[in-house]
């Protein structure tokens, strides 16, 4: 709602400006000219006589309109008042390496998702890289996902618990899908065999 | 340290002028008063809760670049909720004496009429097209190819138009 009358607020904000204090207009400059103590009262009728109230003259200001979709949430403040925001351990193994191997497990992703089409399905052990791949792949996003969306400084106890609860499901899968490897025909020709039924 | 800020005025203010040149110009005082840590953390705490709380998404003009980036999260946790679920539930189909071997799996989906079959194959088809495409597409920005705004606009539209097509053609094998 806010945004909508906010461009009018403005226009008219900078509309008349010989009732502005400070622009450069006869009536602000001829007040200023006889600045004794007396004479303050034109300059404060002037402001007076400003078609728009102070808060509208502040909100047409403002880059975004006020829109409550929920409360804050409660505040908590580390350490003292004056402490600096805390700048994360600079290790490789938390940014660049974790970025290149993400990146080499998407990129060996891609011929292994062309080649069934390719040749029809898979040979075990390349079915089998691909399922490794897939599921380390699906790991790293849904850490991200709970990266972005639980973040630690807000929920600390639910982050570590959904990131323990992520490695236990990563780790179950894993196994069940070891057991369909070695038992079954695998998730190429399996997909296959359904997509074809 | 954290103090409160009391301006005075008025007699006491006049109070406080001593010297001749405090007569000439008048002078504002300002008293400070030390608090205890608590006390003044409480009422930080209580002026961040009059900040503005950020707007959601609903403000942010509809754009194919953002929506392509959502989407791609959106598809990846379809396709990765969907692996995990069969690779767990394949787990543990022992214990409840399901039958999810591939052969079962295709005759019961087999058994399905025609258009169930073919929504459930674009269901499936699409976010593994699109993820697929659009990983491309990440891949190359990695390299530090198209990234600018109209490459991002036109590789984005491009990718859904593939995705749809390729899904499409996946549904109806």
């Amino acid at each position: 709602m806010a945004s909508v009358i906010r461009p009018t607020l403005l226009r008219q904000a900078f509309a008349a400006p010989s009732k502005r204090v400070l622009s450069t207009s006869t009536i602000a400059s001829s007040a200023f000219k006889s600045s004794t103590l007396s004479s303050r009262r034109p300059l404060q009728s002037a402001l007076a006589q400003d078609a728009l109230p102070k808060s509208a003259r502040i909100a047409a200001f403002h880059g975004t309109g006020s829109r409550m979709i929920l409360p804050p949430l409660p505040q908590r403040i580390q350490g003292t008042v004056n402490d600096p925001a805390s700048v994360p351990d600079p290790t490789p193994a938390h940014g660049s390496y974790h970025w290149t191997f993400e990146r080499i497990v998407a990129a060996g992703l891609v011929p292994l998702t062309i080649a069934p089409f390719a040749a029809g399905s898979l040979n075990p052990l390349t079915d089998a890289t691909l399922c490794a791949l897939v599921l380390i792949h699906s790991h790293i996003g849904f850490e991200s996902i709970i990266i972005d969306y639980v973040p630690t400084h807000r929920m600390p106890g639910v982050r570590k618990l959904f990131m323990w609860g992520l490695k236990l499901a990563t780790l179950l899968v894993g196994v069940g899908l070891y057991e369909f490897e070695t038992n079954d025909v695998g998730v190429t020709e399996a997909v296959k065999r359904i997509w074809k039924a | 340290m954290f103090a409160l800020r009391n301006t005075m005025r008025g007699g006491a203010a006049r109070a406080v002028f001593r010297s001749p040149v405090a007569q000439v110009a008048p002078r504002r005082t300002a008293a400070t008063q030390n608090m205890p840590e608590n006390a003044a953390r409480d009422i930080l705490v209580k002026q961040r809760l009059n900040r503005p709380v950020s707007p959601h998404l609903g403000i942010y003009r509809p754009q194919i670049t953002w929506y392509g980036s959502a989407l791609n999260r959106i598809t990846a946790s379809i396709l990765s909720g969907g692996f995990y679920i069969f690779g767990f539930s394949y787990l543990i189909a022992p214990l409840f004496g399901w039958d999810l071997s591939s052969q079962r799996l295709a005759k019961s989906f087999g058994s399905l009429p025609k258009p169930v079959k073919v929504g459930t194959k674009m269901l499936l088809a699409f976010p593994f097209t699109y993820h697929s495409l659009n990983g491309v597409r990440h891949l190359a920005w990695d390299l530090g190819y198209g990234f600018s705004n109209k490459a991002v606009m036109q590789t984005g539209w491009a990718t859904v138009a593939a995705s749809v097509a390729s899904s499409l053609g996946l549904a109806f094998v």
